[in-house]
């Protein structure tokens, strides 16, 4: 065998030297990205103060109990898996019986908890929710490509492994996209919502608003309005409360709180600057834009001229360089969301 | 070749075993043993404009699951596998977007002759393409290969060879030394 094929020794071959210089433009260029801290992925399975000590023995219960539920059950229905769910505490409500050990959540059907019962849901290629006291939740859709649930109220922790964009929770202000990660999402009874991820990213949706939540940031939503303007977990307060309200308070006010937002702003703000750059216009925006930049250049492809006029795809470009991913993850979602056919 | 062959097997099992337990820099390292691979297999099988961000979400993949990874020393087969499967994922997902794409991205990054050179490459049996691709494109030895994958030396070297018999044939040139 030609040993410069096998290993690059000996006599180089010219015909193979001619391929490799070809193709050496497909090679693997991108550096090492920024890696989400792995041990706050399983931050939320290591919470001693809410989880029995006991709960390896339950968890093996469960799996033995699964296991028999499995072998009994009938093969899942084609419309895709369901739901395992397993009392953690107290009684949860299956549709309409007490929950006493493990069973299924299927479409349509609602989970809800009282204020001393919680429990957690599995979908083995999926992930793992915990339902938290005061939830009320149900299965809108369930297929091997999509799990779709609606969070009427009270408090979720997710820890998601299904690949990104198949695991969507409806709230009564926002729908949240998970795209890789871990998240706790929590709605009032009046509908309002805030979302804090603590692995990954999350996308935020209502209407033709959007919101992208990464880790380490939260995201507050209102009924009729939709999810707000993402933060950090360490923003200043003086931040936090313009935001809520120029988001959520007075229109006739926002020009004020925006003042105050871009006082407030510190460089790790940047991810607040650029889902302000969406939702200001004129001066306000053009103020963004330079509090944006003097932090964060736009990188190449991204002029002034094109974020000003509310260019999109200049948009996306900037946020690629703020380091939380790629935007592209979350409008592959939007297109195969919108076309489901394709 | 770029790179000389520097796989070490212990190492790579430190590395794993370190990650596992949330070390994230030992992480990073292991992206950086393994990204040409990664790269290499789902170049053989996406279009070139999706790989990139393919290989992200491989490597968030590998790091959600490193736990259900039994055999540290086996993590190069293993991410592999997670690799081969993000591909068909892929296509499964968004067959006529991947073919769009992929008449968008032949066009330009490598040019038209080196396009045609990975086009010939994708249409040989799975084997042979993965293997060519991470040799030819990716610039790994073949030992190299054989180390990271988890393939025996001699399959790589029958696929290599196989391979660029086949490849030849396909861009006619056959009779070239």
């Amino acid at each position: 065998m030609n040993e410069y094929l096998w290993d690059g020794s000996g006599q180089p071959d010219p015909e193979i030297q001619h391929l490799e210089n070809l193709l050496a433009t497909y090679r693997s260029r991108r550096p090492a990205p920024v890696w989400p801290e792995p041990a706050s992925a399983l931050a939320w399975f290591r919470l001693p103060s809410r989880w029995s000590p006991l709960a390896p023995v339950s968890a093996l219960a469960a799996l033995a109990v699964a296991s028999l539920m499995i072998i009994r059950q009938p093969a899942l229905p084609p419309s895709g898996p369901s739901w395992q769910v397993s009392r953690v505490k107290g009684s949860p409500i299956l549709g309409a019986a007490a929950l006493r050990g493990t069973g299924l959540l299927t479409v349509g059907e609602p989970l809800a908890t009282d204020s001393q019962s919680q429990a957690t849901l599995n979908i083995a290629s999926v992930g793992e929710l915990r339902v938290e006291p005061d939830t009320r939740l149900h299965v809108i859709q369930s297929s091997t490509t999509r799990q779709y649930l609606a969070l009427d109220r009270g408090t979720i922790h997710a820890m998601i492994w299904a690949a990104p964009g198949r695991f969507v929770v409806q709230t009564p202000s926002a729908t949240a996209v998970d795209l890789g990660c871990a998240y706790t999402l929590r709605v009032n009874p009046d509908g309002a919502g805030l979302i804090e991820v603590t692995f990954g990213w999350v996308g935020f949706r209502h209407g033709g608003r959007e919101s992208f939540i990464p880790e380490g940031a939260l995201c507050a939503t209102r009924p009729h309005i939709g999810p707000g303007t993402p933060y950090a977990e360490d923003a200043p307060p003086r931040l936090r409360d313009a935001l809520a309200a120029f988001d959520f308070g007075n229109p006739g006010l926002q020009a004020g709180q925006l003042r105050v937002i871009l006082a407030a702003a510190r460089r790790s703000d940047a991810l607040t600057l650029w889902h302000l750059l969406s939702r200001t216009g004129g001066a306000e925006r053009t103020a963004v834009y330079d509090r944006l930049a003097a932090y964060l250049p736009p990188p190449a492809g991204v002029t002034r001229e094109g974020i000003l006029a509310g260019d999109a795809r200049m948009r996306d470009l900037w946020w690629n360089s703020l380091g939380y991913g790629n935007m592209s993850w979350w409008r592959i979602w939007e297109r195969n969301w919108e076309n489901p056919g394709r | 070749m770029t790179q000389p062959f520097t796989p070490d097997p212990s190492r790579d099992a430190a590395l794993v075993a370190a990650a596992r337990h949330g070390d994230r820099q030992a992480f990073g390292l292991l992206y950086v043993n393994y990204a040409r691979m990664v790269h290499g297999i789902l170049l053989a099988r996406v279009p070139p404009g999706e790989v990139d961000d393919l290989v992200q979400d491989v490597f968030l993949q590998a790091m959600r699951r490193l736990s259900s990874l039994r055999e540290d020393a086996a993590f190069g087969g293993w991410l592999a596998m997670i690799a081969r499967n993000r591909a068909h994922d892929f296509h499964r997902r968004q067959p006529e977007t991947a073919k769009l794409d992929e008449d968008l991205a032949a066009r330009h990054p490598g040019g038209a002759e080196g396009a045609a050179v990975l086009a010939a490459i994708r249409e040989l049996p799975e084997t042979y393409r993965e293997t060519l691709t991470l040799r030819l494109v990716e610039g790994m030895t073949g030992p190299e290969i054989a180390a990271r994958t988890g393939l025996t030396p001699g399959s790589v070297r029958v696929n290599l060879h196989r391979g660029m018999e086949q490849l030849r044939a396909r861009l006619g040139k056959g009779n070239r030394p």
